[in-house]
């Protein structure tokens, strides 16, 4: 059968530094997203929104013990994560040293957030920082493995803003396919003058608070943050708290451009059904959809048209985006935390700053908090390079 | 035993312009420690596209391209690659810091995610399958690798593009300078291995496979991989002792060991001990003199594996031991990047 469960979570965002926080934050409709960025010099600082992480660097550093030099925000974001995750999921020291236990991360960012830092080394204006090795974003995924002395398959992914699905998907097939017993999966990233300038050159930054799905929507909010989840296989459960079953997923690409969406959605609309096949359900199975959203006008029209095109009438859908913001590489991890949450409370969360439908198209999301019944719950994400992954959880 | 994987189809560009050259007077020389690729005119990328393509890109796509444009397309694209976008990347970040956050041209910073070869592979190709890049430094290649493995696990009757890339921009050899990866002092390929100092001569290339669960035909067959992260000789040795127990069958032995050895005596002791675990009378082979050390050069190493063992020769001035073994069917490949990333692939004929 090899059924692949989630036995333990971690996460930090703007709204929360725990799983706890997070879920009450998205209980209480809580936007961390604020004109605030206090994290390095920026022309944005308290211009632009952000959804910035609540705890400062060296915080971070001190909480962690981390001493070593060179450990970037980036990373210290993925060890809070990580070690929430571990201890929920009761791993061991032998658990984390064996070597049938993987690790695979995502990062987009990874140690560019030392923007200023990485021009005078990579332009040779000084005889190198502490920082030379940590700027790829392999650099989280090797400390994480040297902390932890692990001894599994480590892996990085990066495809732009879906890499963290996709680390959880590659997570599930080394456990299907006997080169791991147990994954830690998830991804991270923090706020860097980088992207900021990035997306900001693209013109698809909002000047406001995001708003998901809205006709009047202005473009993203950049946000950081992290999270890990523990898979295992059934047979390895043990009595263990199970979470959720992560019952589906796909990657597809969407071969139109390398930073928009086609009209009609091919490649969402292909990872969404291809999920769906994968956890053998049909369409009006789902119960919610946690939305990639991000609110720029090409995403959120062409995911609202592939998710018409696949469903008919859509099920419940929300963006979290107005929340946290966008978080890049850790976005499909936060996501899959929060659409467990979903499924472990039987609720779903609004999408938050949602005033009209799309005129076109007519969908509206969830506006209000709600019990309901949830039973499987897809979570997509999308990214530059046309890469489309979608995950689908089941209640167990 | 059962292969993971029949490898079909290969292609590479890398600083020699003939790979199997058997002269050692007559191969690519590095210039100021740099072995740079010799690249083809890339024509099958339409020249605007191409006109825009840092390095990484280009060679990424223009390997790839004579292996996806037959008449069956490929079920999906996985791409290893350790640096893809890092020279956009420095570009964009010369943008911000030059122009004090400004209103800067967007055209680097889309071309500098880790994802853009797989990306403009799916878009040129119009390829709407699996798509996907790992990074992990030196073993982005042989994560891609064990993800092709774990595709066709999956779906036995689709065929995968797989590959690793990475280009040696000026941005990236000064970090990886900085940080004491290359030799100070300038080395020819002839004495590489002969000199006992830290470092590597730095290199570039793309090595493309296509690779699918079909004997017929096949070139090479990948039969176990194994990556580890240490910086324990010993503990190196013992998980290899364990990777030959237990894929290596009674009857059949290790004929040929491919060796990532780079000329850093810091890892030296590594190949070394690895060595010890073979049969005397199995040949060695090293080739990292002629496309220098980058974190994915084993995709080259099983561009040359699989060559081996197709044409069964071996360029002489590759050969750093051979007894009498004129006859290769089972390469083990060793790589090792920075005395901390360890990769075992078996490799066999057909």
């Amino acid at each position: 059968m090899n059924r692949i469960f989630v036995t333990g979570m971690g996460v930090i965002s703007a709204i929360g530094n725990s799983v706890a926080e997070n879920h009450h934050a998205l209980q209480e409709s809580i936007c961390g997203v604020r004109k605030e960025l206090d994290l390095f010099p920026s022309k944005y600082a308290g211009v632009l929104p952000f959804g910035q992480v609540q705890i400062s660097t060296e915080l971070l550093q001190k909480k962690f013990h981390i001493t070593e030099p060179g450990v970037t925000r980036t990373t210290m974001l993925a060890v809070h994560a990580f070690n929430e995750a571990i201890t929920a999921a009761r791993l061991s020291a032998v658990d984390l040293h064996s070597c049938d236990t993987a690790l695979v991360g995502a990062s987009t960012v990874g140690g560019m957030c030392l923007t200023d830092e990485l021009f005078n080394d990579a332009n040779k204006k000084t005889n190198g920082s502490v920082y030379t090795s940590s700027y790829d974003c392999a650099s989280v995924c090797l400390y994480l493995q040297k902390r932890y002395h692990m001894n599994g398959i480590i892996n990085t992914i990066n495809t732009a803003c879906s890499s963290s699905a996709n680390a959880i998907m590659f997570g599930a097939m080394l456990l299907k396919n006997g080169f791991a017993k147990r994954a830690i999966v998830g991804g991270t990233d923090s706020l860097a003058k980088f992207t900021i300038n990035g997306f900001n050159a693209l013109h698809i930054l909002s000047p406001d608070i995001c708003t998901p799905f809205d006709e009047g929507r202005k473009g993203l909010n950049l946000g950081e943050g992290a999270a890990f989840l523990i898979l295992e296989k059934e047979e390895d459960i043990n009595g263990k708290n199970v979470y959720a079953e992560l019952s589906g997923y796909c990657n597809t690409n969407d071969s139109y451009h390398p930073s928009s969406l086609s009209e009609q959605g091919d490649g969402p609309f292909l990872s969404m059904q291809g999920a769906l096949q994968a956890a053998n359900l049909l369409p009006d199975q789902i119960d919610f959809i946690n939305a990639h959203g991000t609110g720029t006008e090409n995403n959120d029209a062409v995911e609202s048209r592939a998710m018409i095109r696949l469903f008919g009438k859509p099920p419940a859908f929300a963006s979290t985006k107005g929340n946290i913001g966008h978080t890049l590489g850790a976005a499909g991890a936060i996501e899959a935390v929060y659409s467990i949450f979903n499924l472990m409370h039987q609720e779903v969360y609004p999408n938050l700053h949602f005033i009209n439908p799309i005129a076109s198209i007519g969908l509206s999301p969830v506006k209000l908090f709600k019990k309901m019944n949830v039973k499987h719950v897809m979570s997509n994400s999308f990214g530059f390079g046309g890469n489309c992954s979608s995950l689908v959880f089941s209640k167990v | 035993m059962t292969a993971m994987l029949y490898i079909h189809q290969t292609h590479c560009i890398q600083p020699q312009q003939n790979p199997l050259q058997a002269n050692i007077e007559l191969i690519n020389e590095p210039v100021d420690n740099k072995l740079l690729a010799f690249e083809p005119s890339y024509e099958q990328i339409p020249p605007g596209i191409l006109r825009r393509m840092s390095k990484a890109i280009r060679m990424g796509v223009g390997a790839a391209l004579p292996l996806i444009s037959q008449p069956v397309p490929v079920n999906g694209i996985i791409i290893g690659t350790a640096n893809a976008g890092m020279d956009d990347c420095v570009k964009f970040l010369n943008q911000i810091v030059q122009y004090e956050e400004g209103q800067l041209t967007p055209g680097s910073f889309v071309q500098s995610t880790g994802n853009v070869i797989a990306g403009q592979l799916g878009l040129i190709s119009k390829n709407k399958g699996y798509n996907i890049t790992h990074m992990h430094l030196g073993l982005a290649f042989e994560n891609a690798l064990i993800d092709a493995i774990m595709q066709l696990n999956t779906n036995p009757s689709n065929s995968y593009l797989v590959g690793g890339v990475d280009d040696l921009s000026l941005f990236n050899y000064n970090i990886e300078k900085l940080s004491g990866d290359y030799k100070e002092e300038a080395i020819s390929n002839k004495d590489l291995y002969n000199v006992d100092s830290p470092g590597c001569i730095a290199g570039e290339g793309a090595a493309m496979f296509i690779v699918n669960t079909i004997k017929e035909y096949a070139v090479a067959k990948i039969m176990a991989i194994h990556t580890l992260h240490s910086t324990d000789v010993e503990f190196v040795k013992q998980q290899l002792k364990i990777f030959l127990q237990n894929n290596v069958q009674e009857g059949t032995e290790i004929d040929l060991f491919l060796s990532g050895e780079n000329g850093d005596n810091r890892t030296t002791a590594y190949y070394t001990a690895c060595e010890t675990l073979l049969n005397y009378n199995a040949t060695i082979v090293r080739y990292k003199h002629m496309i220098g050390d980058y974190a994915t050069a084993s995709a080259i190493g099983l561009w040359y594996a699989c060559k081996i063992l197709q044409t069964q020769q071996i360029p002489a001035q590759m050969i750093k031991h051979n007894l009498t073994k004129t006859v290769h069917r089972n390469i083990l490949m060793y790589n090792n990047f920075e005395g901390l990333q360890h990769s075992f692939i078996l490799v066999s004929a057909i």
